[in-house]
């Protein structure tokens, strides 16, 4: 971070510029386009252009066959009647609001134990780390899809103890639920900016609470959490924007088809069914904007609570 | 980020003090940087891809069609054998399965990147025709004379000649003659069976076998088995005018019927459906044992027959009334050969089509895999070089010819989103989450709105 805070003092240096350094200055920023000129080049090429496209596609009737025709507001009118469409923000809807605070609350559990100053810590942080690795990785959906299956792993445990398992994906009343054990499952990432987080709280906190005689639940809950907050706010935002955009283990584990019963049909993949597999672009593109206005609204929801919630300590 | 970097010991807490302060403020800028980046990522597409290319004086065509190794193989062989004719063509091929197919292909027409030689279903050739994608090759040089009429006119549509017949199969149930051998059953009679013995053969299989062996396969995974079905009631998929053929009644019946079959567990349980659903070819329940009986397409016995590693019987449908001549079946084109209308090379296209579908060192190395030979000439030069496997689905398509029916009208656009409806809803069904009726209503209502 040194050089960051050493580029921001540079910046924060006021007083009128001569014009010597304003020469020099234009001559940083020229310096600067080029350097960015790669990215510059690649974010309107790749993300910016189809971005402006797929507006324009939402208001148009686009086959991807034919030239696309101008149709007003149909598909976002359309929207209100699909029903599929509206199961599909359900099992979204489930999903995040489940899959993301079980897995930060595994995330930050598992934290809390590897904080404890363990022997071996960075193998057990790397262990732990690995789920989150392969976790959105196709050859996982697929392991998932095998120890999940009607004969999988799970059952054949099960079945030591006298237990028949459903086919815990294939049943459309345990899919969505084996999806979010696959998410969960993937704590990795938050895991280790929690575990960062812990080690920046101060010590002394804990000392002085400790000669106050404070008791372990008491420390984690008025001190760890306070201090953590921020960092369970970034965790938070980033967990939310990423699952409702995920895709792979639902497109993999149902086999691209949402299935049994439209379960497991998250909102992205009715997306790419619509655009792809039905040769409806224009509603797709509509559908990929409304998404980002409910990622847009839960992450500016986001932003206005943590007011009330995280503490920052400066 | 520092956070990651700094050494875990015990010294850490003091340095974290020195930084905790301003690290809240940055993480939250961060945050909010990662949540834009996020929202921006969520809309990015992908790029677009590379034009053909053609090398010194060489004309590159590309070449997709959907399948498994043993097709790979199979086409490679033919291309090569093209290739040493014709050393000015150079044929790309791309393939894959089935299910990414037609995914990628919708997105390589919409890219202005279609390949020039596409292995084309009937499910979609309509779609592609009527929306110009596809050449009308009867304005270029590809003999038609000797081709099967029947498998020639399901290629055939407003906009001209748009698919040449790769093959002709036929709708049918294949026999694992293994699993009625432990099970101590005699394999049934497929020209005087009814749809009543399908059901007490198959229950008596399932009673008879270990855990997890069925006696048959459940229906229900696709559209072909429900067209037989129709056809046999007097009613049929679709109509010549390109509407359904059927009432949510008929479908409903169907759905009646497969649910009686699993009670009665003549079929996998619900889920295990579903799980077979997945499966490829070479991991069916046929294949590795588990089924009885299943519902295939005839030209794909050998692969299937090489997947189970031991003979497999072709058997007719059932019917309803015991006569084979009820079973309704009928000549399919397996597959078809398009060419994309926006191809560079039209006439070396053309002529690459004319080879597979005329040349007898076509016929040689493709064989039965994409269903028997329409070309009459080709299908006899090489009967001697087919393997059993082959020879018995060429058998079996020559004995039904006299008891064919009609020929069905040809799928209409939208009809590629059939299957997924008719899958959903047969779920909907076996899970006990929607009574037949229900399912018949709702699947027809979507069915229409789908190729409408």
């Amino acid at each position: 971070m040194s050089a960051i805070s050493e580029l921001s003092s540079i910046s924060r240096r006021k007083g009128p510029a001569t014009p010597e350094e304003k020469r020099a200055n234009r001559r940083d920023n020229k310096a600067a386009y080029i350097f960015l000129l790669p990215w510059l080049i690649g974010l309107v090429a790749i993300t910016v252009g189809p971005m402006i496209m797929s507006l324009y596609l939402s208001f148009t009737d686009y086959n991807l066959l034919q030239p696309p025709e101008w149709v007003g507001l149909d598909n976002f009118t359309r929207m209100l009647g699909d029903a599929r469409l509206h199961n599909s923000l359900r099992v979204t809807f489930t999903y995040v609001l489940v899959g993301v605070p079980l897995q930060l609350a595994v995330a930050l559990l598992i934290a809390l134990v590897l904080d404890k100053g363990l022997r071996g810590l960075p193998f057990y942080r790397s262990i732990f780390y690995l789920p989150s690795l392969l976790g959105g990785s196709v050859a996982v959906a697929i392991l998932w899809k095998q120890i999940f299956g009607t004969s999988g792993l799970v059952n054949q445990v099960l079945a030591m103890f006298g237990i028949t398992g459903p086919g815990w994906i294939s049943d459309p009343s345990t899919s969505l639920g084996s999806i979010i054990l696959l998410h969960v499952w993937t704590f990795g990432s938050p895991m280790i900016i929690f575990l960062a987080g812990l080690r920046q709280i101060p010590n002394m906190y804990y000392e002085a609470a400790e000669v106050d005689g404070a008791t372990t639940l008491q420390k984690f809950w008025r001190i760890t959490l306070p201090m953590l907050s921020p960092i369970i706010f970034f965790n938070l935002v980033l967990q939310i924007i990423g699952s409702f955009q995920s895709f792979t283990q639902a497109f993999i584990v149902s086999g691209g088809n949402g299935g049994p019963s439209d379960s497991t049909m998250f909102f992205t993949l009715y997306l790419y069914q619509k655009g792809f597999g039905q040769f409806d672009m224009g509603y797709a593109s509509a559908m990929a904007w409304f998404l980002l206005v409910i990622i847009g609204a839960f992450t500016a929801i986001n932003f206005i609570a943590s007011k009330y919630w995280v503490f920052y300590d400066d | 980020m520092p956070l990651f970097s700094r050494p875990a010991s015990a010294a850490r807490r003091g340095a974290a003090e020195a930084t905790s302060a301003p690290a809240g403020r940055r993480l939250r800028r961060t945050g909010a940087v990662a949540a834009a980046a996020a929202v921006v990522l969520a809309l990015s597409a992908c790029g677009g891809g590379a034009a053909p290319q053609s090398a010194d004086g060489k004309v590159e065509l590309r070449f997709s069609w959907w399948g498994g190794d043993k097709r790979a193989q199979l086409t490679q062989a033919a291309i090569a054998a093209f290739e040493a004719e014709n050393p000015n063509i150079k044929i790309k091929p791309e393939f894959g399965d089935w299910s990414g197919y037609w995914d990628k292909l919708a997105t390589q027409v919409a890219a202005n990147d279609a390949p020039d030689i596409i292995q084309m279903d009937e499910k979609y050739i309509t779609e592609y025709s009527s929306r110009g994608a596809l050449l009308d090759l009867s304005k270029y040089d590809i003999d038609t004379s000797k081709l099967n009429e029947a498998a020639l006119n399901a290629g055939k549509n407003e906009d001209g000649l748009t698919g040449i017949p790769a093959g002709i199969n036929a709708a049918t149930i294949l026999a694992n003659p293994a699993v009625f051998k432990a099970a101590g059953v005699e394999l049934p009679d497929d020209s005087t069976w009814t749809w009543q013995d399908f059901e007490r053969i198959s229950a008596e299989v399932t009673a008879k076998s270990p855990k997890g062996t069925y006696g048959a396969a459940a229906y229900g995974t696709d559209e072909a088995s429900l067209g037989v079905w129709l056809r046999q009631n007097g009613k049929s998929l679709y109509t010549s005018d390109g509407k359904l053929g059927f009432e949510p009644g008929d479908i409903a019946e169907w759905w009646a019927f497969l649910k009686e079959l699993s009670e009665k567990k003549a079929v996998p349980s619900a889920s295990e459906v579903v799980e077979a659903e997945a499966a490829p070819l070479d991991q069916s329940g046929l294949a590795t044992g588990k089924n009885g009986l299943a519902f295939w397409w005839s030209n794909q016995l050998p692969a299937l027959e090489k997947a189970a590693g031991g003979e497999l019987q072709i058997l007719r449908f059932p019917s309803k009334t015991g006569t084979s001549a009820d079973a309704k079946l009928w000549y399919k084109a397996s597959q078809f050969w398009s060419a994309s209308s926006r191809t560079k090379h039209p006439e070396e296209t053309a002529k690459f089509i004319n080879f597979l579908a005329n040349n007898t060192k076509a016929g040689e190395t493709l064989l039965a895999d994409r269903g028997v030979y329409p070309n009459s000439e080709v299908r006899a030069a090489i009967a001697a070089k087919l393997t059993p496997a082959d020879i018995k689905v060429v058998k079996f398509i020559d004995q039904i010819k006299d008891e064919l029916g009609e020929a069905p009208a040809p799928p209409p656009k939208g009809a590629g989103a059939i299957a997924e409806i008719v899958k959903r809803y047969t779920s909907e069904v076996l899970f006990n989450r929607l009574s037949t009726e229900e399912a018949g209503k709702k699947a027809v209502d979507e069915m229409k709105s789908a190729i409408s």
